[in-house]
């Protein structure tokens, strides 16, 4: 079943090639081309949109600090177009891919970044107190970027391999044991990180499965789990603390001082360049704050517009999801978006403090070279599977 | 296939719809929570962030002057420069080290290690003349700020050190007057609001907002330059030639309680005021070990206005108060006579006259020339201790002058219920209780000057900095403490003292003087240690001016008829000329005060 299938999407994939090659942009023949889907186009634009607000961003809100440490203002500018432009390579190489071939790479590629996180242990660097960072020269890489990437192409295929649809716990817990390994590694020193890729895994489980008990008792297990996890360390209940309260708390400065860039920001911004609480305020706005300093220079209106923005590419990535015909290509759509939606909303919340403070950056938008490389890959992989989509009727 | 695998698949896409529901939700909800906190937040947020943000320099006002009577500068300021660096804007740092060691004479290492330290600014030197600042500036040296600031200056160093007072580097005043009129002397500072990033550098970009400075008010005293120079020149003089512990020389006016000297010498400089080596090596202290305490209380002991702050047994002067007392009692008339033995026997205590043969038989008149105890101690008991402290409390004994300056002292007194005859006896002579000079000086005042009790005071207006007078203080009056009767037998009785008795050296030929000795040994008795003075007035028929010396524990003689009466003297034949106080050609003849 699953070998069949494999072999009609690839059959799938070599015409989309064709079809794409031979219609052009518009096609003619509508009716007979409906396997022949060029590029989701709309998708680009909003990706190619984003990455251009991020590094537009990100140049007002890091200037500062680069100037600061670096004598260079552009000096994170130009780390993050370098990053964009390899990502932007790889967004384009991997959508001309046909994904199915991922299949054979899901596990060898998820035991690769088991490997590096496990190095990472071993001979990261150390930067702000944690070790994420693994140097090749002048070039590093953050291993929980690709962990993320590798998850939701093993389990896309797992599941759309082995099992179809998750319908017993036995299943569910299977799928679970698969990403522990990488949840464990990950979180060890980088929470936020193996939140995501927890959250990726629910989204999947939950696509897959037709019921909904299951998925509700996994949720309680979480909430279960989160609160044992919570009152283990007295450090993190701190946390709660500081959220309900974080004037009082030394360690709520970074928090006000994004709710100060918010507040000051009105309804339409201080204007492009002119934030203030970048200038070492908010402390290295360009990281995970930097929606705090969208927030002060383009205000509501700006902040709400980026919002939409990230709906509108999520929603892209529905609408993938919904109409590729192949389950591995549903997953692989799905886990993408459940990727993308879980850090925008999570980091909102924290640079809102609507939930409590852990390191979540904004995609495509706040500063870091592996995590917008493998998210234009990511894109590429959704845009890869956009070629199968059907049109419809 | 691809059929049955969409039908498989509805409820994937049910699941993964209300995924993005969920999502969707989700972030319609953070968008909500954003408008709330960008909309109904904003205010709050905003001035938190602009508090953050904003840098206050503040621009010293101009602290008001203090001008004598005359409108002589008694206090101004001087502007000072405070020299600093800004790190990161130096080009050259080996020309600044250089260039500023050298102007500022500091040891180049100092320089070295404030000018290479990573800081946002970096004061090298403050007080710096302005003379200094502007050759620094004139060097356009990248980097180096000089900021141009108010430092007090007291024109005459130590001249009336203990009445002007000082002030702490923040423009507010420690002792003395400028304490007493700081609010009218300090004006407000002025504000520059900048704004920085979080370094607390200034954005060069951003614009700044500035206050004006408004400078302070002058306050117009009743010193008077000269005199307070006179009086402190006497002074010294006696100061010097007695070793004595302090001399103290008040000038003022009898009938409106302008002060017109205050002086206390040894004063200290204005200009240091927190150097203790002159004091030190008098004091016989110089080279000790001091504990931060101690310093700080021989600063203070150094401060101390003696005429204000201290307290002393007034000794012989005070007879003018018991003798007025029992005139205004009408227990004594002129011709009374009494007899001297040399001493008086009080219940079982012997208390003596200074003269051990005693004086013999006497009128009042004479017992006041010669400063009789015996005869002092009879009136005090027709008096009667009751009657003697409610004039006391007439004559204003029993409260503070009510003096301009801070840290006036009270009276130190026995209660009435634990006055027996010995206390009486002591205190008709001026022993057993403690008031300040200024106290005494003030009660004297009132008694010749025909009963108004007046204010001793310095603050007579505030002027406005372009000279334009603000606000005249007014001090209180009390009308009649004595009658005028009384007043002018006193007048009478006080210029016989310096015509024919105790006070023969504070004789000025041409003036009419009154006035009176007195000399008294200081707590604890025994010690050798004796407070030697007198107070004089003129002219003694309509006093225009009255001054008093007080020298403490003088070495040698220590009578005060001998040495404190030509201080007086001395003071009064300089400022009396200078007031413009006529000779008074032909001493009229003496009225005849025998009337009933």
């Amino acid at each position: 079943m699953g070998c069949e299938s494999r072999k009609t999407d690839l059959a799938v994939g070599r015409q989309t090639r064709d079809g794409g090659y031979m219609a052009g942009p518009d096609s003619t023949g509508k009716e007979k081309t409906r396997r022949q889907e060029p590029l989701d186009y709309s998708l680009v634009l909003v990706v190619l949109i984003l990455v251009g607000f991020g590094l537009v961003v990100l140049y007002s809100t890091s200037a500062w600090n680069g100037q600061v440490k670096f004598a260079d203002k552009a000096y994170y500018l130009k780390k993050q177009f370098l990053a964009t432009a390899l990502g932007l390579t790889a967004m384009y190489v991997v959508s001309r891919m046909d994904y199915h071939r991922l299949k054979a790479l899901a596990v060898p590629g998820y035991v690769f970044s088991l490997l590096l996180s496990t190095a990472v242990l071993f001979f990261g660097d150390e930067y702000n107190g944690s070790r994420r960072w693994l140097s090749l020269g002048p070039l590093s890489f953050q291993p929980a970027e690709f962990a993320k990437l590798a998850v939701i192409v093993l389990l896309s295929f797992v599941i759309s391999g082995r099992m179809k649809k998750i319908t017993t716990l036995k299943q569910m817990f299977l799928v679970m044991v698969w990403i522990l390994p990488i949840v464990g590694l990950v979180g060890t020193n980088n929470l936020s990180t193996a939140i995501i890729i927890m959250g990726i895994a629910v989204c999947l489980i939950f696509t897959a499965s037709p019921g909904y008990g299951h998925f509700l008792l996994l949720g309680g297990l979480g909430i279960g789990f989160l609160g044992v996890f919570l009152s283990v360390e007295s450090y993190r209940l701190e946390r709660l603390a500081i959220w309900r309260n974080p004037e009082a708390y030394e360690k709520g400065y970074q928090t006000m001082q994004g709710l100060y860039a918010i507040g000051s920001g009105g309804l339409f911004g201080t204007g492009y360049g002119a934030s203030l609480q970048k200038l070492g305020f908010v402390p290295e706005a360009q990281n995970d704050m930097i929606f705090s300093i969208v927030c002060e220079e383009f205000g509501l209106v700006g902040a709400v517009l980026l919002i939409g923005l990230f709906l509108l590419l999520v929603w892209r990535l529905l609408m993938i999801a919904l109409h590729v015909p192949d389950l591995s290509g549903c997953l692989l759509a799905a886990g993408i978006m459940g990727h993308i939606v879980i850090q925008v909303i999570l980091n909102i919340a924290v640079v809102t403090n609507t939930i409590p403070n852990t390191g979540i950056t904004l995609p495509f938008v706040s500063y870091g070279g592996t995590s917008v490389l493998f998210l234009l890959a990511e894109m590429g992989l959704a845009l890869s599977v956009s070629r199968n989509v059907r049109q419809e009727p | 296939m691809v059929k049955s695998e969409r039908k498989n698949r509805t409820y994937n896409r049910r699941k993964l719809i209300l995924l993005f529901g969920i999502c969707s939700l989700m972030l319609v909800g953070l968008s909500a929570r954003l408008f709330w906190l960008m909309v109904f937040r904003a205010d709050y947020y905003q001035e938190l962030a602009e508090d953050l943000h904003q840098r206050e320099r503040s621009i010293k006002a101009a602290r008001g002057r203090i001008l004598d009577a005359k409108g002589v500068t008694l206090a101004s300021n001087r502007t000072v420069c405070t020299v600093s660096v800004v790190h990161s804007q130096i080009r050259d740092p080996e020309q600044v080290i250089a260039a500023l060691s050298r102007e500022l004479q500091l040891p180049e290492e100092t320089v070295r290690k404030r000018v290479e330290k990573y800081s946002s600014i970096e004061r090298i030197k403050a007080n710096v003349d302005k003379e200094t600042g502007d050759r620094i500036r004139a060097l356009e040296l990248a980097g180096v700020k000089i900021d141009e600031d108010f430092k007090r200056y007291y024109p005459y160093g130590s001249l009336a050190s203990k009445v002007l007072g000082f002030t702490g580097s923040d423009n507010q005043g420690i002792i003395g007057l400028e304490v007493k009129y700081d609010s009218y002397l300090q004006g407000s500072n002025g504000t520059i609001l900048t704004l920085t990033d979080a370094r607390g550098i200034e954005l060069s970009d951003a614009g700044e907002e500035r206050i004006e400075p408004v400078p302070g008010n002058d306050l117009v005293v009743s010193l008077d330059y000269n005199i307070q120079t006179y009086a402190q020149q006497a002074a010294l003089r006696v100061l010097e030639e007695k070793q004595a512990e302090y001399v103290s020389v008040l000038v003022l006016n009898p009938k409106t309680g302008e002060i017109q000297a205050c002086v206390n010498v040894p004063e200290f400089d204005l200009n240091d005021p927190y150097n203790l080596d002159d004091y030190l090596e008098r004091t016989g202290r110089g080279g000790a070990e001091l504990s931060r305490e101690e310093i700080q209380n021989l600063r203070n002991q150094m401060w101390r206005n003696q005429s204000i702050n201290d307290t002393y047994e007034p000794g012989s002067i005070f007879k003018v108060v018991t003798a007025a007392a029992a005139l205004e009692k009408g227990v004594v008339t002129l011709q009374d006579t009494f007899s001297c033995p040399g001493f008086r026997i009080v219940e079982d205590r012997r208390i003596r006259c200074h003269k051990v043969r005693g004086h013999g038989t006497e009128t009042f008149v004479q017992a006041i020339e010669n400063s009789c105890n015996p005869v002092f101690i009879d009136i005090g008991q027709r008096v009667g201790a009751e009657d003697f402290y409610g004039y006391f409390r007439q004559f204003g004994l029993m409260e503070k002058t009510g003096i301009d300056l801070p840290g006036e002292a009270n009276i130190i007194v026995h209660k009435l219920e634990n006055i027996g005859a010995v206390e009486l006896a002591t205190m008709s002579f001026g022993q057993s209780f403690q008031i300040t000079p200024m106290q005494m000086a003030a009660t004297v005042s009132a008694i010749v000057n025909g009963g108004v009790r007046v204010t001793p005071h310095f603050g007579v207006e505030i002027r406005s900095p372009e000279g334009k007078c603000l606000k005249r203080f007014t001090y209180g009056e009390k009308q009649g403490v004595v009658s005028e009767q009384t007043s002018e037998t006193m007048r009478y009785l006080l210029e016989k003292v310096v015509s024919e008795g105790g006070g023969k050296r504070a004789y000025i030929e041409g003036y009419r003087i009154g006035g009176k000795t007195a000399t008294s040994q200081t707590l604890p008795r025994g010690t050798g240690r004796y407070i030697s003075s007198f107070v004089g007035f003129a002219p003694a028929d309509d006093p225009e001016v009255l001054a008093m010396c007080i020298i403490c524990n003088p070495q040698g003689v220590y009578y005060g008829g001998t040495i404190a009466a030509p201080v007086i003297r001395d003071v009064l034949e300089n400022i009396l000329p200078y007031l413009g106080v006529n000779l008074s050609i032909e001493k009229t003849d003496e009225k005849a005060y025998n009337a009933d």
